[in-house]
């Protein structure tokens, strides 16, 4: 929350320009003007990364959140009407299943470029097919329970049953789901950006600043230090926001 | 069963040519051109227009979706357009090392991850569990490559136990198993986070059940109703969790690859974008898919033997 | 768990006795590169760096640059012992060295060899070279240790395309021919060093070519690693894995470099020169004016010192430094923020213009163009940069698509490459005979033309160096700086001569080269 939070205030928390450049300043160590030190072009640390986790946290959550839209749509929309519309969407997310993520978004942003829009459509494209699974699932059982049932003998539109009725059902298992997709998300944007394929420069992310932290990592290890803990601390909090959710969300675990 | 293996891989059939005619439009939509990366920067139009002619780039996509399509169905995965060799043997000649480094890192983490977990469920909540909680999400947390650096300054700079370069020398097994070492441990404590939190939380659901409190309540020591009676349906999600996430794992490997320096799909691919070499690419992809088409058929198999129950179905 | 780590410490304890097993009393030279895999050893289709290194251990050509060297004017012989020319100069005769013998064991080499290995880096449909051989009107052998060249026209440098560089590397033809497609893995020349083996996405293994004609080499074998990892290749060297490693171009890494026990940092020519070519046809670099402000607005001072005085120097033209034929003191102009603005307001961009251009992922050429981008902005020029990966950059800026082009190159060393590849009409991307001219200039087209056809050597100077002023103030490119080669290897690794510049871009190791 913490992080999140900076990443969003990061153009008045951040004492300098990310982008400002100073020759003389070439990998200095912190001092009180530039408490994490610079980097290989002389650029203040703790403000690209601050304004890196916006980039990172903003790749991120879109793809996620595109992901949960599109994928949870199609998963309810599968489950709900069934038949041969289950089938083809369901076999078109098998395709997009048989890709590791990070092979996928190899492939999409080394063919397209490496942009942020690349970048969020590689991660997109992974995520859409887990998201379609989970809600399918819940949908093809609350589908036959009475309430349901009920509402339809009552005359109420599909979508209004699907929307009041089966959402609500569906809603915390996906939640558990996006907090762990967005924790992919980032360290996909890490990896990438790790092979060379990250958002273009001078732009910072986390991920491209590790990557240049690890050209000097022999004798200017903060460089890639700083980004590796601000990462560490994201995915820290999201996976444990993912644990928190679960354990609510089953009620077993919460008598105990 | 064989009627049940062989029905599941006909399905994945479709699956594999829709994978396949994707990554055909894809790659060749895409910018980027494989005559120049072989002339190099100084090349002539005239040379440039040589080498498609030579490739059979220059037809209509769909003579070439076509053509590419029935050297497919026919088995056959065709030839790098670089290198000039059947696409199956370059990918036969690492596809051993991937799945070595695959399959240890596996068994690290089957082996460390669900003794880890289940000891945490017993113990939830004392210092044992937290202790297990913060390191498997710290092995969530980390990026394969960053570990992987750590590993190598810490194991082959600080102490030269073993070299950067690990290379498995042909005709010397011992140097194939120390080139694995590193990587393997690499990749094998991600793949101990994963399990352990999972073995952790589903022995946690398993352990709440009637039956398992009736038996408590029986008096039947609890290390008997751990591994005789909760263990069995607790290792389901498990399987689950292990085969969803060795698609997480082949990831991760071009990565750690890429770091070690291993031979391996993750270093053919990375070449074969640099190079667009369209008809590698198209070759891995399918490989990839068929990975994981085996992973869950197999996944299902082992849900079968931990669950009678499943069998029967 | 404790069963585990009594195995754990026994595989250790295993692995710790099989490391201490002595290696043979072989001198192997480990190379260090960075590249995931071979391109080809083809060399007259090499086109990487990675891929050119290897080849100048390999081959031959009928004349060389000394070792270390890249000055066109002391090439001296190599497979010709020696030759005569025409009074016309239009027909050279080599008279071959007798006894060199073919590496694994494909014979010894004849005129016939040479003859085919030229015809072939002549050929369109195979080399990437052939444009530098248009000229070339036939090549025959009149006998066995004798070839003779004719061209319609004299080429800026007959001798320079007859070195052990690109085309000129002469190749066995039985063994062209027997291998086929194989050649591409199993290139087989007359060099010091010849192939064993290759490992795909691992290594190439030299081994020593005992009947080199020379003398037998002191090395007995290289092993040259693709190791693409940058942070890994590093470690490889400091734990003393390899002996020879391909640099980063800059100076964070030749500094560090430096610092290491027992290691000597290599710093070498040819330098890569960065232009920034500009499109003159397109709106608004059509104006002089703009384009003058770019060039005012760069500060090739600063550029230097970003990247390093250890391994880049100032660029001195449009053209490297050094070549044949460069104007060292060009008409360049001078950093003047004010003159910048003064030049943009005169042409109605006081209030900012935005530019964009392609622009390749490359890091090394990115940073480049990042600090162009941050020095612009200071005269209000906003530079946007398309940032795509190096292939569709190459595929982009072929298809004239972008209004400003970084290209960094070296070329042969003789001011008329470098020129007509950049700056001729001929070579405008977009026609037929194109090569890489972004800017769309031809104003020099006379001088260039007039300088191939004149044999008188002092009014040749003078017409190239007319051509690179008159290039110059219509700003055709901005020079930004030159990007040295940049290696590293332990000092008991000698190479044998004094390496000042290379043109297959790594260090030689021939004959004279030992390993202690």
């Amino acid at each position: 929350m913490v992080v999140a939070l900076s990443a969003l205030l990061a153009p008045w928390l951040s004492p300098h320009d990310p982008l400002e450049q100073d020759v003389l300043l070439r990998l200095a160590s912190p001092t009180a003007d530039f408490p994490l030190g610079n980097d290989s072009f002389g650029r203040d640390i703790l403000s690209r990364i601050l304004w890196g986790g916006r980039v990172s946290l903003y790749v991120s959550t879109v793809a996620v959140l595109v992901a949960i839209v599109v994928g949870g749509a199609l998963g309810i929309l599968a489950g709900y009407i069934g038949g041969l519309f289950d089938r083809i969407v369901m076999a078109a997310m098998d395709v997009l299943l048989s890709l590791p993520t990070l092979v996928m978004g190899l492939l999409v942003v080394a063919m397209l470029g490496p942009t942020v829009g690349n970048l969020i459509l590689a991660i997109t494209l992974t995520a859409i097919a887990p998201f379609a699974r989970i809600a399918r699932a819940p949908t093809l059982t609350v589908k036959e329970r009475d309430f349901v049932e009920a509402g339809r003998a009552l005359g109420f539109s599909n979508v209004r049953l699907m929307v009041v009725h089966i959402l609500p059902n569906v809603v915390d298992d996906i939640l558990v789901m996006a907090a762990l997709w967005l924790a992919t998300a980032i360290r996909t944007e890490a990896s990438l950006s790790f092979i060379g394929l990250g958002v273009r420069p001078p732009t910072a992310t986390w991920g491209g600043m590790i990557r240049e932290g690890f050209e000097n990592i022999l004798d200017t290890p903060w460089l890639a230090i700083y980004p590796s803990l601000a990462i560490l601390v994201v995915m820290f909090g999201l996976n444990m926001l993912g644990d928190g959710l679960r354990d609510t969300s089953d009620p077993r675990l919460r008598h105990e | 069963m064989l009627t049940y293996i062989v029905k599941r891989l006909l399905v994945a059939v479709p699956t594999l040519l829709a994978v396949l005619t994707v990554v055909f439009f894809f790659v060749r939509i895409a910018p980027g051109d494989p005559a120049f990366i072989i002339l190099g920067d100084q090349a002539s139009q005239q040379a440039i227009a040589a080498v498609h002619q030579e490739l059979g780039l220059d037809r209509p996509m769909l003579v070439q979706y076509l053509d590419f399509m029935s050297t497919v169905l026919r088995g056959d995965l065709g030839m790098s357009l670089v290198t000039h060799r059947p696409i199956w043997s370059e990918v036969a000649n690492v596809l051993p090392y991937t799945i070595e480094l695959t399959l240890t890192a596996l068994v690290i983490g089957v082996v460390l991850g669900l003794p880890l977990g289940i000891a945490a469920a017993r113990h939830r909540n004392e210092a044992l569990d937290y202790a297990a909680r913060v390191f498997s999400l710290l092995g969530l947390s980390f990026p394969a490559f960053v570990s992987a650096i750590m590993l190598l300054l810490a194991f082959a700079i600080e102490l030269h136990w073993f070299p950067v370069i690990s290379e498995a020398r042909p005709g010397d097994p011992l140097s194939r198993v120390s080139a694995l070492v590193l990587p393997a441990i690499n990749l094998g404590l991600i793949m101990v986070a994963y399990v352990m939190r999972v073995a952790r939380s589903s022995m946690l659901g398993v352990l709440g059940e009637d039956y398992i409190r009736t038996a408590r309540s029986k008096g039947v020591p609890a290390r008997v109703v751990i591994w005789r009676h909760a263990l069995g349906n607790a290792l389901i999600p498990v399987v689950t969790v292990v085969g969803l996430y060795l698609g997480v794992l082949i990831g991760n490997s071009v990565l750690t690859e890429i770091v070690f320096n291993r031979p391996g799909l993750g270093k053919l691919i990375v070449n074969s974008l640099n190079q667009r070499d369209y008809t590698m690419l198209e070759g891995l992809m399918v490989i990839y898919a068929f990975i994981i088409v085996i992973v869950n058929l197999l996944t299902d198999l082992t849900y079968g033997l931990i669950d009678p129950r499943v069998r029967q179905r | 768990m404790r069963c585990f780590a009594s195995i754990a410490a026994g595989f250790v304890g295993a692995l710790l006795l099989w490391a201490t097993v002595p290696a043979a009393a072989q001198k192997v030279l480990n190379v260090g590169m960075a590249a995931a895999d071979l391109g080809s050893l083809d060399p007259h289709r090499t086109a990487t760096t990675p891929d050119k290194a290897i080849i100048g251990w390999m081959f031959n050509g009928l004349v060389r640059f000394k070792p270390g060297t890249m000055n066109p004017e002391t090439i001296e012989p190599d497979l010709a012992q020696s030759w005569d020319t025409s009074a016309d100069q239009l027909t050279w005769t080599f008279h071959l060295r007798k006894g060199v013998q073919c590496n694994n064991g494909y014979g010894e080499l004849s005129a016939d060899d040479v003859v085919f290995s030229l015809k072939r880096a002549s050929d369109p449909k195979i080399s990437s070279f052939s444009s530098d051989y248009a000229d070339v009107t036939a090549i025959d052998a009149p006998d066995a240790a004798t070839v003779r060249i004719t061209f319609k026209r004299r080429p800026p440098s007959v001798l320079g395309i007859l070195t052990n560089y690109q085309g000129g590397n002469i190749v066995c033809r039985k063994a062209v021919e027997k291998l086929g497609d194989d050649f591409r893995t199993k290139a087989v020349g007359t060099g010091p060093f010849a192939i064993e083996s290759y490992t795909p996405n691992q290594s190439i293994t030299l081994v020593a070519n005992k009947n080199y004609f020379r003398g037998a080499p002191k090395i007995d074998r290289i092993v040259y690693r693709y190791i693409p990892s940058d942070a890994t290749r590093d470690l490889a060297f400091t734990s003393g894995e390899i002996d020879l490693i391909y640099g980063r171009q800059d100076q964070t890494w030749a500094e560090r470099m430096k610092s290491l026990p027992h290691t000597v940092v290599d710093v070498f020519g040819p330098g890569e020169l960065s232009d920034i070519n500009l499109n003159i046809t397109k709106k608004p670099l059509d104006d002089l004016r703009v384009r003058q402000a770019i060039a005012y607005a760069v500060n090739r001072a600063e550029l230097v010192k970003f990247k390093g005085p250890l391994t880049a120097r100032e660029a001195v033209s449009i053209i490297p430094h050094d070549y044949l034929g460069t104007d060292e003191h060009a008409p360049l102009y001078p950093y003047d923020p004010a003159k910048a603005k003064q030049l943009l307001a005169d042409a109605g961009y006081g209030n900012g213009l935005k530019l964009t251009m392609i622009q390749t992922s490359l890091p090394s050429m990115l940073n480049t163009m990042q600090i162009v981008q941050a020095q612009l902005k200071k005269v209000g020029i906003d530079l946007q940069l398309e940032v795509v990966d190096h292939p569709t950059f190459h595929a982009q800026i072929r298809k004239d698509l972008s209004m400003m082009v970084l290209y960094a190159a070296a070329r042969l060393p003789v001011a008329d490459v470098y020129l007509t590849q950049f700056f001729h009409s001929r070579s405008i991307v977009g026609a037929p005979t194109a090569v890489t001219n972004f800017s769309h200039c031809s104003v020099a087209d006379q001088e260039i033309d007039g300088a191939r056809q004149t044999t008188d050597v002092t009014k040749q100077k003078a017409l190239w160096i007319e051509a690179q002023d008159k290039l110059t103030k219509e700003v055709c490119a901005v020079p930004l700086y030159e990007q040295l080669q940049v290696w590293a290897h332990r000092d008991k690794l000698n190479f044998g001569y004094k390496l000042d510049a290379s043109l297959t871009l790594g260090p030689i190791t021939n004959e004279q080269s030992t390993l202690q």
